[in-house]
Protein backbone atom coordinates (compact mmCIF):
# COMPACT_ATOMS: atom_id res chain seq x y z
CA UNK A 1 0.00 0.00 0.00
CA UNK A 2 2.35 2.88 -1.18
CA UNK A 3 2.35 5.90 0.78
CA UNK A 4 1.62 9.39 -0.43
CA UNK A 5 3.74 12.79 -0.20
CA UNK A 6 1.97 13.51 2.66
CA UNK A 7 1.97 10.50 4.35
CA UNK A 8 5.72 10.70 3.42
CA UNK A 9 6.08 13.61 5.72
CA UNK A 10 4.03 13.22 8.49
CA UNK A 11 5.90 9.87 8.95
CA UNK A 12 9.19 11.37 8.15
CA UNK A 13 10.78 9.98 11.52
CA UNK A 14 9.58 6.32 10.80
CA UNK A 15 11.00 6.18 7.61
CA UNK A 16 14.15 7.13 8.48
CA UNK A 17 14.29 4.15 11.39
CA UNK A 18 16.57 1.37 9.97
CA UNK A 19 14.18 -1.68 10.83
CA UNK A 20 10.87 0.23 9.52
CA UNK A 21 11.59 2.29 6.71
CA UNK A 22 8.84 2.57 3.35
CA UNK A 23 7.99 -0.94 3.79
CA UNK A 24 7.61 -1.18 7.48
CA UNK A 25 5.43 1.88 6.93
CA UNK A 26 3.09 0.58 4.00
CA UNK A 27 2.92 -2.47 6.33
CA UNK A 28 1.38 -0.38 9.05
CA UNK A 29 -1.06 1.20 6.54
CA UNK A 30 -2.23 -1.72 5.46
CA UNK A 31 -2.81 -3.20 9.14
CA UNK A 32 -6.34 -3.63 10.90
CA UNK A 33 -6.27 -3.17 14.34
CA UNK A 34 -8.62 -3.13 16.82
CA UNK A 35 -8.97 -1.73 20.32
CA UNK A 36 -11.29 -3.43 23.32
CA UNK A 37 -11.98 -0.66 25.41
CA UNK A 38 -11.78 2.88 24.94
CA UNK A 39 -10.70 3.81 28.78
CA UNK A 40 -7.33 4.18 30.69
CA UNK A 41 -5.27 1.89 28.24
CA UNK A 42 -7.60 2.45 25.13
CA UNK A 43 -6.69 5.88 24.99
CA UNK A 44 -2.63 5.79 24.75
CA UNK A 45 -3.00 2.87 22.78
CA UNK A 46 -5.40 4.11 19.88
CA UNK A 47 -3.50 7.79 20.18
CA UNK A 48 -0.24 6.18 18.86
CA UNK A 49 -1.78 4.06 17.04
CA UNK A 50 -3.37 6.35 15.03
CA UNK A 51 -0.28 8.91 15.17
CA UNK A 52 1.65 6.31 13.73
CA UNK A 53 -0.43 5.38 10.87
CA UNK A 54 -2.52 2.20 11.61
CA UNK A 55 -5.00 2.10 8.32
CA UNK A 56 -8.05 1.03 9.90
CA UNK A 57 -8.53 1.53 13.90
CA UNK A 58 -11.44 0.17 15.37
CA UNK A 59 -13.21 1.08 18.67
CA UNK A 60 -15.28 -0.87 20.38
CA UNK A 61 -16.61 0.52 23.74
CA UNK A 62 -20.39 1.05 24.65
CA UNK A 63 -20.03 3.37 27.68
CA UNK A 64 -20.44 7.42 27.59
CA UNK A 65 -17.68 9.76 28.62
CA UNK A 66 -17.41 10.22 32.72
CA UNK A 67 -15.72 13.59 34.39
CA UNK A 68 -14.28 10.77 36.18
CA UNK A 69 -12.46 9.37 32.97
CA UNK A 70 -10.64 12.27 32.60
CA UNK A 71 -7.93 11.70 34.88
CA UNK A 72 -6.58 9.25 33.11
CA UNK A 73 -8.59 8.54 29.41
CA UNK A 74 -6.67 10.96 27.29
CA UNK A 75 -9.08 10.72 24.25
CA UNK A 76 -11.51 12.86 25.88
CA UNK A 77 -11.55 15.97 27.31
CA UNK A 78 -14.53 18.16 29.17
CA UNK A 79 -16.16 18.88 26.52
CA UNK A 80 -16.71 15.19 25.52
CA UNK A 81 -18.69 14.52 29.05
CA UNK A 82 -21.95 12.70 28.36
CA UNK A 83 -20.55 11.09 24.67
CA UNK A 84 -20.59 7.95 23.35
CA UNK A 85 -16.66 7.23 24.17
CA UNK A 86 -16.67 5.45 20.69
CA UNK A 87 -17.71 8.43 18.78
CA UNK A 88 -15.50 11.07 20.91
CA UNK A 89 -12.73 8.50 20.36
CA UNK A 90 -13.37 9.04 16.57
CA UNK A 91 -13.42 12.47 16.32
CA UNK A 92 -10.36 12.85 18.62
CA UNK A 93 -8.10 10.41 16.58
CA UNK A 94 -9.36 11.55 13.08
CA UNK A 95 -8.25 15.20 14.15
CA UNK A 96 -5.02 13.66 15.35
CA UNK A 97 -4.44 11.73 11.49
CA UNK A 98 -7.18 12.08 9.06
CA UNK A 99 -4.94 9.78 6.84
CA UNK A 100 -6.17 6.92 9.14
CA UNK A 101 -10.12 5.10 8.94
CA UNK A 102 -11.34 4.56 12.37
CA UNK A 103 -14.58 2.64 12.66
CA UNK A 104 -16.36 2.85 15.98
CA UNK A 105 -18.12 -0.37 17.48
CA UNK A 106 -20.77 1.35 19.57
CA UNK A 107 -21.54 -2.27 21.25
CA UNK A 108 -20.87 -4.43 24.12
CA UNK A 109 -18.92 -7.32 23.02
CA UNK A 110 -20.94 -10.18 23.95
CA UNK A 111 -20.72 -13.82 22.10
CA UNK A 112 -23.14 -13.23 19.68
CA UNK A 113 -21.20 -10.58 18.32
CA UNK A 114 -17.44 -10.84 19.42
CA UNK A 115 -16.93 -12.99 16.07
CA UNK A 116 -18.03 -10.62 13.51
CA UNK A 117 -16.56 -7.39 15.11
CA UNK A 118 -12.73 -8.98 15.22
CA UNK A 119 -13.11 -10.78 12.13
CA UNK A 120 -11.68 -8.43 10.03
CA UNK A 121 -8.73 -7.04 12.14
CA UNK A 122 -4.94 -8.24 11.98
CA UNK A 123 -4.16 -7.31 15.98
CA UNK A 124 -6.76 -7.34 18.82
CA UNK A 125 -5.71 -4.98 21.77
CA UNK A 126 -7.40 -5.62 25.14
CA UNK A 127 -8.40 -2.83 27.52
CA UNK A 128 -11.21 -3.52 28.83
CA UNK A 129 -12.38 -3.02 32.62
CA UNK A 130 -13.51 -6.69 33.43
CA UNK A 131 -12.79 -10.37 33.45
CA UNK A 132 -15.53 -11.61 31.90
CA UNK A 133 -14.82 -9.90 28.43
CA UNK A 134 -11.06 -9.97 28.65
CA UNK A 135 -12.04 -14.23 29.03
CA UNK A 136 -14.32 -13.73 26.19
CA UNK A 137 -12.07 -11.78 23.89
CA UNK A 138 -8.98 -14.10 24.43
CA UNK A 139 -11.09 -17.08 23.73
CA UNK A 140 -12.63 -15.15 20.33
CA UNK A 141 -9.05 -14.50 19.07
CA UNK A 142 -7.84 -17.93 20.37
CA UNK A 143 -10.43 -19.43 18.20
CA UNK A 144 -9.83 -17.40 15.13
CA UNK A 145 -5.81 -17.11 15.31
CA UNK A 146 -5.98 -13.46 15.74
CA UNK A 147 -2.74 -12.55 18.01
CA UNK A 148 -3.90 -10.00 21.05
CA UNK A 149 -1.89 -7.63 23.34
CA UNK A 150 -3.60 -7.85 26.70
CA UNK A 151 -2.85 -5.43 29.28
CA UNK A 152 -4.42 -4.54 32.64
CA UNK A 153 -4.17 -2.39 35.69
CA UNK A 154 -4.98 -2.21 39.08
CA UNK A 155 -3.72 0.87 41.88
CA UNK A 156 0.19 1.44 40.93
CA UNK A 157 0.67 -2.15 39.24
CA UNK A 158 -0.09 -3.09 35.48
CA UNK A 159 0.30 -6.38 33.54
CA UNK A 160 0.97 -6.90 29.81
CA UNK A 161 1.50 -9.97 27.65
CA UNK A 162 1.39 -11.06 23.63
CA UNK A 163 -0.83 -13.69 22.75
CA UNK A 164 -0.49 -14.95 19.29
CA UNK A 165 -2.45 -18.53 19.40
CA UNK A 166 -0.66 -21.42 18.21
CA UNK A 167 3.16 -19.64 19.07
CA UNK A 168 2.75 -19.29 22.78
CA UNK A 169 -0.01 -19.04 26.04
CA UNK A 170 -2.91 -17.05 25.90
CA UNK A 171 -4.97 -15.64 28.81
CA UNK A 172 -6.40 -18.48 30.09
CA UNK A 173 -3.04 -20.30 30.13
CA UNK A 174 -1.59 -17.54 32.34
CA UNK A 175 -5.09 -16.81 34.38
CA UNK A 176 -7.30 -19.81 34.29
CA UNK A 177 -10.30 -18.53 35.85
CA UNK A 178 -11.16 -15.28 37.83
CA UNK A 179 -14.08 -15.68 40.27
CA UNK A 180 -16.16 -12.87 39.50
CA UNK A 181 -15.44 -9.90 42.07
CA UNK A 182 -12.50 -11.83 43.49
CA UNK A 183 -10.51 -8.61 42.23
CA UNK A 184 -11.39 -5.27 42.89
CA UNK A 185 -11.29 -3.29 40.06
CA UNK A 186 -10.55 0.78 39.52
CA UNK A 187 -13.41 1.93 39.84
CA UNK A 188 -13.61 0.21 43.27
CA UNK A 189 -9.56 0.20 44.29
CA UNK A 190 -8.79 3.64 42.29
CA UNK A 191 -5.98 3.76 39.84
CA UNK A 192 -2.91 6.05 39.63
CA UNK A 193 -4.08 8.19 36.30
CA UNK A 194 -0.22 8.03 34.61
CA UNK A 195 -0.68 3.88 34.89
CA UNK A 196 -2.17 3.36 32.24
CA UNK A 197 -0.42 5.53 29.73
CA UNK A 198 2.73 3.16 30.21
CA UNK A 199 0.81 -0.03 29.76
CA UNK A 200 -1.19 1.26 27.00
CA UNK A 201 1.59 2.45 25.13
CA UNK A 202 3.25 -0.69 25.74
CA UNK A 203 0.36 -2.29 23.67
CA UNK A 204 0.66 -0.02 20.71
CA UNK A 205 4.48 -0.83 20.77
CA UNK A 206 3.77 -4.67 20.44
CA UNK A 207 0.98 -3.61 18.08
CA UNK A 208 3.72 -1.87 15.87
CA UNK A 209 6.00 -4.98 16.32
CA UNK A 210 3.42 -7.57 15.33
CA UNK A 211 1.88 -5.61 12.22
CA UNK A 212 5.58 -5.31 10.85
CA UNK A 213 7.11 -8.21 11.94
CA UNK A 214 9.83 -6.12 13.36
CA UNK A 215 11.50 -7.10 16.91
CA UNK A 216 10.47 -9.79 19.23
CA UNK A 217 7.09 -9.94 20.92
CA UNK A 218 6.01 -10.64 24.41
CA UNK A 219 4.94 -14.16 23.67
CA UNK A 220 4.74 -16.13 26.69
CA UNK A 221 6.21 -13.35 28.73
CA UNK A 222 4.31 -11.48 31.78
CA UNK A 223 6.07 -8.01 32.19
CA UNK A 224 4.59 -6.36 35.00
CA UNK A 225 5.08 -3.13 36.13
CA UNK A 226 5.01 -1.38 39.89
CA UNK A 227 4.78 2.38 39.67
CA UNK A 228 5.25 2.82 43.12
CA UNK A 229 9.16 0.94 43.05
CA UNK A 230 9.45 2.12 39.14
CA UNK A 231 10.36 -1.66 38.40
CA UNK A 232 9.77 -3.80 35.46
CA UNK A 233 9.79 -7.60 36.09
CA UNK A 234 9.85 -10.29 33.57
CA UNK A 235 8.08 -13.56 34.53
CA UNK A 236 7.60 -16.58 31.81
CA UNK A 237 4.39 -17.61 31.11
CA UNK A 238 4.09 -21.75 29.28
CA UNK A 239 1.49 -23.11 27.87
CA UNK A 240 -0.96 -25.29 29.35
CA UNK A 241 -1.73 -28.32 28.06
CA UNK A 242 -5.02 -28.48 30.16
CA UNK A 243 -6.15 -24.65 29.07
CA UNK A 244 -9.23 -24.79 28.20
CA UNK A 245 -9.39 -23.05 24.81
CA UNK A 246 -5.54 -23.81 23.58
CA UNK A 247 -4.94 -27.15 25.11
CA UNK A 248 -4.53 -30.67 23.58
CA UNK A 249 -8.49 -30.99 24.79
CA UNK A 250 -10.29 -27.33 24.59
CA UNK A 251 -13.49 -27.73 25.47
CA UNK A 252 -14.11 -24.03 24.93
CA UNK A 253 -15.15 -24.34 21.31
CA UNK A 254 -17.08 -20.87 21.12
CA UNK A 255 -16.76 -17.42 22.90
CA UNK A 256 -19.77 -17.51 25.43
CA UNK A 257 -20.68 -14.91 27.70
CA UNK A 258 -19.86 -15.63 32.09
CA UNK A 259 -22.81 -15.55 33.63
CA UNK A 260 -23.68 -14.06 36.30
CA UNK A 261 -21.92 -10.86 34.65
CA UNK A 262 -21.59 -9.06 38.11
CA UNK A 263 -20.53 -5.33 36.81
CA UNK A 264 -18.53 -2.48 38.36
CA UNK A 265 -22.00 -0.48 39.41
CA UNK A 266 -22.73 -3.63 40.98
CA UNK A 267 -19.88 -4.97 42.79
CA UNK A 268 -19.72 -1.03 43.97
CA UNK A 269 -23.14 -0.89 44.93
CA UNK A 270 -21.99 -3.72 47.73
CA UNK A 271 -22.95 -2.53 51.40
CA UNK A 272 -20.03 -3.26 53.53
CA UNK A 273 -20.66 -4.49 57.32
CA UNK A 274 -17.57 -4.70 59.40
CA UNK A 275 -17.23 -7.75 61.70
CA UNK A 276 -18.12 -5.40 64.60
CA UNK A 277 -21.12 -3.27 63.52
CA UNK A 278 -22.29 -7.13 62.17
CA UNK A 279 -21.57 -7.83 65.95
CA UNK A 280 -23.64 -4.68 66.92
CA UNK A 281 -26.68 -5.18 64.96
CA UNK A 282 -27.01 -8.58 65.92
CA UNK A 283 -27.24 -7.81 69.64
CA UNK A 284 -30.04 -5.04 68.61
CA UNK A 285 -33.39 -5.08 67.81
CA UNK A 286 -32.23 -4.55 64.43
CA UNK A 287 -30.38 -7.83 64.50
CA UNK A 288 -34.25 -9.13 63.97
CA UNK A 289 -34.59 -8.01 60.57
CA UNK A 290 -31.55 -9.67 59.25
CA UNK A 291 -30.65 -12.87 57.33
CA UNK A 292 -27.65 -14.10 57.51
CA UNK A 293 -26.51 -15.98 54.26
CA UNK A 294 -23.29 -18.41 54.90
CA UNK A 295 -22.43 -18.92 51.20
CA UNK A 296 -19.46 -21.22 51.73
CA UNK A 297 -19.32 -24.81 50.84
CA UNK A 298 -21.02 -27.39 52.96
CA UNK A 299 -18.21 -28.34 54.39
CA UNK A 300 -16.78 -25.26 55.76
CA UNK A 301 -20.32 -24.53 57.08
CA UNK A 302 -20.81 -27.50 59.20
CA UNK A 303 -17.41 -26.96 60.83
CA UNK A 304 -18.64 -23.74 62.44
CA UNK A 305 -21.22 -20.98 61.38
CA UNK A 306 -22.96 -17.91 63.13
CA UNK A 307 -25.84 -18.98 65.29
CA UNK A 308 -28.95 -18.43 63.22
CA UNK A 309 -27.08 -18.44 59.55
CA UNK A 310 -28.25 -20.66 56.39
CA UNK A 311 -25.98 -22.11 53.48
CA UNK A 312 -26.15 -21.39 50.29
CA UNK A 313 -23.09 -22.00 48.47
CA UNK A 314 -22.30 -18.91 46.18
CA UNK A 315 -22.55 -21.25 43.20
CA UNK A 316 -26.08 -21.96 43.82
CA UNK A 317 -27.36 -18.77 45.07
CA UNK A 318 -28.54 -17.10 41.29
CA UNK A 319 -30.79 -20.10 41.05
CA UNK A 320 -31.95 -20.01 45.01
CA UNK A 321 -32.65 -16.19 45.91
CA UNK A 322 -36.24 -17.29 46.16
CA UNK A 323 -35.47 -18.55 49.05
CA UNK A 324 -34.53 -16.03 50.68
CA UNK A 325 -37.69 -14.60 52.86
CA UNK A 326 -38.21 -10.95 51.31
CA UNK A 327 -39.15 -9.75 54.71
CA UNK A 328 -35.31 -9.72 56.22
CA UNK A 329 -32.13 -8.46 54.97
CA UNK A 330 -29.39 -10.84 53.49
CA UNK A 331 -26.29 -9.99 54.66
CA UNK A 332 -23.54 -12.38 53.21
CA UNK A 333 -20.97 -14.20 54.91
CA UNK A 334 -18.00 -16.60 53.81
CA UNK A 335 -14.49 -16.55 55.12
CA UNK A 336 -12.45 -13.86 53.82
CA UNK A 337 -15.24 -11.71 52.29
CA UNK A 338 -14.34 -11.99 48.79
CA UNK A 339 -17.26 -15.20 48.08
CA UNK A 340 -19.57 -12.71 50.08
CA UNK A 341 -19.04 -9.69 47.86
CA UNK A 342 -19.74 -11.47 44.66
CA UNK A 343 -22.95 -13.22 46.50
CA UNK A 344 -24.11 -9.58 47.52
CA UNK A 345 -23.85 -8.80 43.60
CA UNK A 346 -25.76 -11.58 42.06
CA UNK A 347 -28.56 -10.52 44.75
CA UNK A 348 -28.29 -6.75 44.06
CA UNK A 349 -28.47 -7.72 40.36
CA UNK A 350 -31.31 -10.00 40.90
CA UNK A 351 -32.97 -7.15 42.99
CA UNK A 352 -33.01 -8.45 46.04
CA UNK A 353 -32.98 -4.74 48.02
CA UNK A 354 -30.73 -3.79 51.06
CA UNK A 355 -28.27 -6.35 50.28
CA UNK A 356 -24.85 -6.28 52.44
CA UNK A 357 -22.00 -8.65 53.21
CA UNK A 358 -19.69 -9.05 55.86
CA UNK A 359 -16.45 -7.28 55.16
CA UNK A 360 -13.37 -9.84 55.69
CA UNK A 361 -15.62 -12.51 56.31
CA UNK A 362 -14.94 -15.00 59.39
CA UNK A 363 -11.58 -14.55 59.27
CA UNK A 364 -12.95 -10.52 60.22
CA UNK A 365 -15.26 -12.00 62.94
CA UNK A 366 -12.74 -14.39 64.46
CA UNK A 367 -10.26 -11.83 64.86
CA UNK A 368 -12.76 -8.84 65.81
CA UNK A 369 -15.48 -10.66 67.56
CA UNK A 370 -15.18 -14.06 68.47
CA UNK A 371 -10.97 -15.31 68.88
CA UNK A 372 -12.81 -19.18 69.70
CA UNK A 373 -15.01 -19.73 66.49
CA UNK A 374 -14.45 -22.28 64.81
CA UNK A 375 -13.24 -21.39 61.26
CA UNK A 376 -10.59 -24.53 60.28
CA UNK A 377 -11.74 -28.29 61.46
CA UNK A 378 -9.83 -29.26 64.15
CA UNK A 379 -7.23 -30.80 62.00
CA UNK A 380 -6.19 -27.71 60.61
CA UNK A 381 -6.73 -28.74 56.89
CA UNK A 382 -8.34 -25.95 56.08
CA UNK A 383 -6.67 -22.96 54.29
CA UNK B 1 15.39 -18.36 55.33
CA UNK B 2 15.08 -15.09 54.36
CA UNK B 3 13.34 -14.63 51.17
CA UNK B 4 11.65 -10.97 49.59
CA UNK B 5 8.42 -11.53 48.35
CA UNK B 6 6.73 -8.79 46.11
CA UNK B 7 3.04 -8.66 46.83
CA UNK B 8 0.53 -8.18 43.96
CA UNK B 9 -1.12 -5.11 44.31
CA UNK B 10 -4.65 -6.32 44.98
CA UNK B 11 -3.34 -8.07 48.28
CA UNK B 12 -1.37 -4.87 49.35
CA UNK B 13 -4.76 -4.34 52.03
CA UNK B 14 -2.96 -7.18 53.79
CA UNK B 15 0.19 -5.46 54.20
CA UNK B 16 -0.62 -2.43 55.00
CA UNK B 17 -0.19 -0.95 51.80
CA UNK B 18 3.84 -2.73 51.22
CA UNK B 19 4.55 -3.78 48.09
CA UNK B 20 7.51 -6.15 49.17
CA UNK B 21 7.82 -7.38 52.73
CA UNK B 22 10.40 -9.91 54.00
CA UNK B 23 9.42 -13.84 55.02
CA UNK B 24 10.89 -16.27 56.46
CA UNK B 25 10.55 -20.25 55.56
CA UNK B 26 12.23 -22.64 52.92
CA UNK B 27 9.49 -23.80 50.90
CA UNK B 28 6.63 -21.66 49.56
CA UNK B 29 4.11 -23.08 51.87
CA UNK B 30 6.27 -22.15 54.85
CA UNK B 31 6.68 -18.57 53.17
CA UNK B 32 3.14 -18.14 53.24
CA UNK B 33 2.29 -19.74 56.38
CA UNK B 34 4.91 -16.73 57.83
CA UNK B 35 2.91 -14.07 55.52
CA UNK B 36 0.03 -15.38 56.88
CA UNK B 37 0.51 -15.02 60.71
CA UNK B 38 1.46 -11.43 60.08
CA UNK B 39 -1.23 -10.83 57.33
CA UNK B 40 -3.74 -12.85 58.09
CA UNK B 41 -5.90 -13.42 55.80
CA UNK B 42 -3.35 -13.07 53.08
CA UNK B 43 -2.83 -16.60 52.35
CA UNK B 44 -6.32 -17.80 51.79
CA UNK B 45 -6.64 -14.89 48.89
CA UNK B 46 -3.67 -17.28 47.15
CA UNK B 47 -4.49 -20.72 48.12
CA UNK B 48 -8.00 -22.58 48.10
CA UNK B 49 -9.09 -25.08 51.00
CA UNK B 50 -7.79 -27.76 49.45
CA UNK B 51 -4.23 -26.08 48.95
CA UNK B 52 -3.85 -25.03 45.53
CA UNK B 53 -2.88 -22.40 44.15
CA UNK B 54 -6.11 -20.03 42.86
CA UNK B 55 -6.42 -20.17 39.23
CA UNK B 56 -6.52 -16.38 39.17
CA UNK B 57 -2.95 -16.16 41.42
CA UNK B 58 0.41 -17.39 40.25
CA UNK B 59 3.15 -18.12 42.42
CA UNK B 60 6.76 -17.96 41.18
CA UNK B 61 10.42 -18.50 43.25
CA UNK B 62 12.72 -15.75 41.49
CA UNK B 63 11.59 -16.50 37.75
CA UNK B 64 10.59 -19.80 37.99
CA UNK B 65 6.58 -20.62 38.49
CA UNK B 66 5.79 -23.07 41.28
CA UNK B 67 3.34 -25.61 40.19
CA UNK B 68 2.71 -26.68 44.60
CA UNK B 69 3.94 -24.94 47.75
CA UNK B 70 6.30 -27.17 48.26
CA UNK B 71 8.58 -25.78 46.05
CA UNK B 72 11.79 -24.91 47.87
CA UNK B 73 12.61 -21.33 48.62
CA UNK B 74 15.97 -19.92 49.62
CA UNK B 75 18.03 -17.40 51.13
CA UNK B 76 17.73 -14.12 48.90
CA UNK B 77 14.98 -15.32 46.50
CA UNK B 78 11.95 -12.78 45.73
CA UNK B 79 8.68 -14.88 45.51
CA UNK B 80 6.59 -12.88 43.15
CA UNK B 81 2.77 -13.22 43.97
CA UNK B 82 0.85 -12.34 40.29
CA UNK B 83 -3.04 -11.89 40.84
CA UNK B 84 -5.31 -11.00 37.68
CA UNK B 85 -5.93 -7.51 37.48
CA UNK B 86 -8.94 -6.31 35.69
CA UNK B 87 -8.86 -2.48 35.35
CA UNK B 88 -9.14 -0.68 32.37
Amino acid sequence: MALSSTERARYARHLSLRELGVAGQERLKAARVLVVGAGGLGSPAAMYLAACGIGTLGIADFDRVELSNLQRQLLFDSTSVGEPKTAAARARLERLNPEVSVVAHDLELRAANIRAVIDSYDVVLDGSDRHGTRYLVNDACVIAGKPLVAAAIHCWEGHVTTIVPGRGPCYRCLFADVPEGAVANCAEAGVLGVLPGVLGTLQATEAVKLVTGIGEPLIGRLLTYDALEMRFTELPVARRAECAVCGERPSILEPFDRAPLCDSAELSAVRRLSAASLADELASEAGDALLLVDVRDPLEFRTGHLSGSINVPVAELARRLAELPGDRTAVFICRSGVRSRSACAIALAAGVPGAAHLEGGLIAWTREVDPDFPLDPPSGTGA
Amino acid sequence: MSCTVRVASPLRSYTEGAAKVAAEGATLAEVLGDLERRFPGIRFRMIDEQGRIRPHMRLYVNTSEAQALDAAVHRGDTVHVICALSGG
